[in-house]
């Protein structure tokens, strides 16, 4: 049994890590609200974010959490001719074409990096990456510390975007009845647009955050996509404290089954978690999706 | 042509390509053999997810998860127990069938899309295991402690798979099943107020089809002799089953060999490239969704369509 003093450490990095989780698992969760898509290359555009971070470091010299917001902008500029040429021809074939699409997605992209980058394993490489920091009686990596607080910030703009914009009133009646909002002038089509960049923009940020504490290969994205898949359904869809709550608990227990059952089961605790949810406590779900 | 004629002709010409096949493998060289191994084995794995995804409705991306259960379970099964292979083989492919009863709970619960991303967990999560788990060989995997039958041997038995999983799906897509299978994947409340059971009807198909996957992952198991959680649980046997079904046809009897055909054929030409190839199956899957969603074989479909509307 280790010591307390690392087990404790270990479940503040797990708690502040579920913080970056939940912007990752923000930006599935509206796609996923707003426009009905289950966006299966949520983490290869995470895992692109993770690259655009590391060569703007390497080429430019610009801090990745500095350049976050350069980051998000490049990767929604990205994901807007994807909606165009992708998603939108397909918005009258229900849900599955979509999907599969998305699926088509991530294995070109994962094949694209791996032709382009190699299949190296690189992490952004930051002074405080690696550096620790002490609260008290834990120490924990300070990029844990940066990530979780960047990400809380962030995930509460996208929450006054959403509550107090314009923009946010119409993903919100986009959201609710898409028929509806169209007939009452809401240009659903923008508003889809726009809704998919602001979820590749989150994903693309967390991916900062995560390849800065994190090393990432072209297929780490597979992962990062379950784990925010298991947040949304914890958290419930459309519900962004939910999501946030669901993304430090989902830490904190990653972290906690680590501790208990050593490193390599740090994601799988993440994944029977995922599954136990979607056994135990599907209502939630069901009933917002049953009810567009 | 009628629909009882087309019928007929096609029960007489199956059996009939079958004993084809079987008669001529001793004529073939070591390289169709392997081929036609392949296209057997994914023909096979696509019947089984055409029946959950086209039939049924269920679009599972957990086909590695099943066909490493069933390639584990018959290392497993040859190594530690006398069991013969002609019952090690439909053994292998109950363990998977019973790890569908298993999470069928979990995956169930949710509907449509939700069961996407379950088994896609359930795949990544069972593959994590086999990985950290030292109790089935780790990162390392497990070797066949017997010598595998000969290349035309198992080209033989993935025959007989092929076969015993061609009359399954005559008889899950003839019957009176399929009408219930259908119902439940075009509305299953409307089915249930009828007195159709959906999850019993869903939980028959989903075992039925892992019992398959997991009986074609031992086949696979057995000609490499040896298995590791990477290969066997690897996403790319999904990402195949999965583009063979859709650019072969979802839901058409042809769209698994068509698209079996062509992936491997697809394969073959750019070997040395797997990752050009990757990218260019999701390339080509995209594009058959968009303009083509009823794959190769609904191309066809329409092009016979319209020769005989012409000609009538």
């Amino acid at each position: 049994m280790p010591n307390l003093e690392v087990v404790a450490n270990s479940l503040v990095s797990g708690v502040l890590l579920g913080g970056v989780f939940a912007l990752t698992a923000l930006g599935l969760s509206i796609t996923l609200g707003v426009m009905r898509l289950v966006n299966l290359a949520h983490g290869e555009l995470l895992v692109g974010g993770s690259y655009l971070g590391y060569f703007l470091l390497r080429h430019t010299g610009i801090d990745p959490i500095a350049g976050l917001a350069l980051v998000g902008a490049a990767m929604a500029l990205l994901a807007l001719p994807l909606q165009w040429t992708l998603i939108a021809p397909l918005a009258a074939k229900g849900m599955e074409a979509p999907m599969i699409t998305m699926f088509g997605v991530s294995v070109i992209l994962q094949n694209l990096f791996l032709l382009a980058f190699s299949a190296d394993t690189r992490a952004i490489d930051t002074p405080y990456a690696a550096r620790a920091i002490t609260l008290g009686p834990v120490t924990v990596a300070e990029i844990y510390l940066i990530g979780f607080a960047v990400s809380v910030v962030i995930v509460l703009l996208v929450h006054l975007l959403i509550s107090r914009t314009p923009f946010g009133r119409e993903l919100r009646a986009s959201s609710s009845d898409a028929a509806a909002a169209a007939a009452m002038g809401v240009d659903v089509r923008r508003v889809h647009a726009l809704t998919f960049a602001l979820g590749a923009a989150c994903a693309a940020m967390g991916g900062v955050l995560l390849g800065t504490a994190f090393s990432f290969t072209p297929s780490s994205g597979g992962t990062y996509l379950l784990i925010s898949f298991a947040v949304v359904v914890l958290g419930g869809i459309g519900n962004i404290f939910g999501t946030l709550v669901a993304g430090i608990v989902l830490g904190l227990l990653q972290s906690l089954g680590a501790v208990i059952f050593g490193d390599g089961y740090r994601d799988l605790v993440g994944l029977v978690l995922f599954l136990l949810a979607l056994a135990l406590r599907p209502s939630g779900i069901v009933r917002r999706a049953g009810h567009s | 042509m009628s629909i009882a004629a087309k019928n007929h002709s096609g029960w007489l010409l199956l059996p009939l390509a079958f004993g084809l096949l079987a008669a001529l493998s001793p004529a073939l060289s070591h390289y169709a053999l392997e081929i036609g191994f392949r296209i057997l084995l994914l023909v096979t794995l696509a019947e089984a997810w055409n029946l959950l995804a086209g039939y049924g409705g269920l679009v599972s991306l957990g086909t590695a998860s099943f066909f490493g259960v069933g390639a584990y379970a018959l290392t497993g099964l040859l190594n530690l127990t006398a069991v013969p292979l002609a019952l090690a083989l439909p053994l292998a492919g109950a363990c998977a069938a019973l790890l569908a009863l298993l999470v069928s709970g979990a995956v169930f619960r949710l509907r449509g899309l939700y069961f996407t991303v379950g088994t896609l967990a359930l795949a990544e999560a069972v593959r994590l295991f086999m990985i950290n788990s030292d109790s089935f060989g780790g990162a390392i995997g497990l070797f066949l402690a017997q010598d595998p039958p000969g290349l035309r041997g198992l080209y033989l038995i993935a025959l007989a798979l092929l076969a015993f999983t061609t009359v399954l799906m005559t008889l899950a897509t003839r019957s009176r099943f399929s009408i219930l299978l259908r119902a439940v994947r075009d509305d299953e409340d409307a089915a249930a107020q009828i007195g159709v059971r959906p999850f019993r009807i869903k939980l028959i198909v989903f075992i039925v089809a892992s019992f398959l996957t997991g009986v074609a992952g031992a086949l696979q198991g057995l000609k490499l002799g040896a298995v590791e959680p990477y290969g066997m649980f690897g996403i790319q046997w999904t990402v195949n089953v999965l583009s063979i079904v859709i650019i072969g046809g979802q839901g058409l009897r042809a769209g698994p060999l068509a698209g079996a055909i062509f992936v491997v054929v697809l394969g073959e030409l750019l070997a040395d490239y797997p990752a050009v190839h990757l990218a260019l199956t999701g390339v080509i899957l995209i594009i058959v969704i968009r303009f083509a969603p009823q794959g190769l074989a609904g191309l066809a479909l329409r092009r016979r369509d319209a020769r005989g509307e012409r000609s009538a």
